[in-house]
């Protein structure tokens, strides 16, 4: 994003709808530093400049700039998964897909959230740990897929790694007996990472809500708990094309 | 993805906060959808929503947009995301979508306990859950945790904390009342999910205890 100065009356207003603080004053104006910038555009949709001085910079869309857009800011439709953010449909349509079908469990490790944001580097240890640990299914229809440049070691196109994002999601679909080798790989990286991360595991369920125990007893036994809210796909959906 | 199963909070906080989700889903059941997600979304705006968006418009409930608005621009692929502030209407909006029976995929993001017991009494089997082990690796430079109970409701984190300090800010200074502060941090937040009258509850909560600083 930038901030035109001429126009820029110097309010600051923009300033506290900056996820990562990247607006700052300087001589009395608001500017963007573009190191730090995700190109969200948060500070352009909530339309909170008086004198309309924020806007999309020129290059937001040359690469690998693009990618902080892509994968920062909600509104944008992915080059690679057409869908707008950063990750793919996961659990919420596996009713109708069987996406992650009986006897599977899928894994989402979103690397920046809540609130840090990352850069790509961060994602890097986490794909090279995955890696070395013999764990190579990541999906192949989320943008990360696309970003690494050698699936035996994990390691990413070197030309995305100084790029920074609000956040970005590795998926993973295992057998059910994997799953402790993912949640083990994933606990020894934990300290290396720089940022934040959360960590969802998705299943399908039995009848009645009943979360199969198999996954329970492997997240418990790796030293995982679960937080008492979920997201729950409500088994309403049907393929009819 | 939406993050709305990373939410934070009290139980009883989460209590009146239940996130829902219509979504097609591409190459199963997107042809023809258009007329069902309408459907779905005149049911959804008689349920009381606290908040909806739908992805074509990205404008929220209370950017001026008129419920006619938000029908006429759901297109084929359109998805749509709610929040709901009570378990009751939850109970009803999942029955007459049952009842609806339009194949499309509903998603409710809430407590586990409470979401099992309205799939019983509405009589729904559901299909598949995402459980959330929480967040990890350098937890030490997240805001506190009171901070983040606001910033966790906008499910791409495009609300800042600095936002919300400053509406607090604007709130001890009588700048703003809680239902105005609520307002603005909903600006942000362009999936629609974020629940104004559990962050009115918040700020009531959590504004004495700051101090009327800029952040």
């Amino acid at each position: 994003m930038i901030i035109y100065k001429e126009l820029c009356v110097g309010c600051g207003r923009c300033q506290p709808y900056c996820p990562t603080r990247a607006i700052y004053f300087e001589d009395r104006k608001s500017v963007v530093d573009q190191d730090i910038c995700y190109e969200c555009g948060n500070c352009m949709r909530v339309e909170i400049c008086p004198v309309d001085a924020i806007h999309e910079s020129p290059h937001v869309y040359d690469y690998p700039r693009a990618i902080r857009k892509f994968f920062s800011d909600p509104c944008a439709t992915h080059a690679v998964t057409g869908i707008e953010g950063r990750g793919t449909e996961e659990s919420k349509t596996n009713d109708v897909t069987l996406r992650c079908g009986p006897g599977e469990v899928g894994i989402a490790i979103e690397v920046g959230r809540p609130t840090l944001g990352m850069g790509l580097r961060d994602i890097q240890k986490i794909t090279r740990a995955l890696a070395q640990s013999g764990i190579h299914e990541i999906e192949p229809n989320n943008p990360i897929h696309s970003m690494i440049a050698d699936p035996a070691s994990g390691n990413l196109k070197a030309d995305l790694l100084d790029e920074r994002v609000l956040s970005a999601i590795i998926e993973i679909q295992v057998k059910r007996d994997r799953l402790s080798a993912v949640l083990k790989t994933i606990k020894s990286v934990i300290s290396e990472v720089d940022s934040v991360f959360t960590l969802d595991v998705f299943t399908m369920l039995e009848p009645g809500l009943t979360i199969p125990r198999q996954v329970i007893e492997t997240i418990e036994a790796e030293g995982f708990s679960w937080r008492p809210n979920a997201k729950i796909n409500m088994g309403l959906g049907r393929a009819w094309e | 993805m939406t993050h709305s199963l990373h939410r934070e909070g009290t139980v009883a906080s989460l209590e009146k906060d239940y996130a829902v989700f219509i979504y097609p889903a591409r190459g199963f059941n997107y042809k023809g959808c258009a007329p069902k997600v309408r459907h779905l979304v005149e049911i959804l705006y008689q349920t009381g929503p606290a908040n909806m968006i739908a992805t074509t418009l990205r404008r929220n409930m209370y950017s001026g947009v008129r419920p006619e608005e938000v029908l006429a621009s759901v297109k084929e692929g359109c998805r749509v995301f709610s929040v709901f502030n009570s378990r009751e209407r939850i109970k009803e909006l999942m029955a007459r979508f049952k009842e609806a029976d339009k194949g499309i995929s509903i998603v409710v993001s809430g407590l586990i306990d409470r979401v099992r017991k309205i799939a019983e009494e509405v009589g729904l089997d559901p299909h598949t859950i995402n459980l959330s082990l929480g967040v990890h690796g350098g937890k030490d430079r997240l805001p506190p945790p009171d901070i983040r109970q606001f910033t966790t409701m906008c499910g791409h984190g495009m609300l800042s904390p600095n936002l919300v300090r400053d509406v607090i800010r604007k709130l001890k200074t009588n700048k703003v009342d809680t239902w105005a502060g609520s307002l603005i941090l909903a600006k942000p937040c362009a999936c629609g999910i974020y629940n104004p009258h559990r962050s009115e509850e918040l700020l009531k909560a959590f504004a004495p205890l700051y101090t009327a600083d800029r952040w």
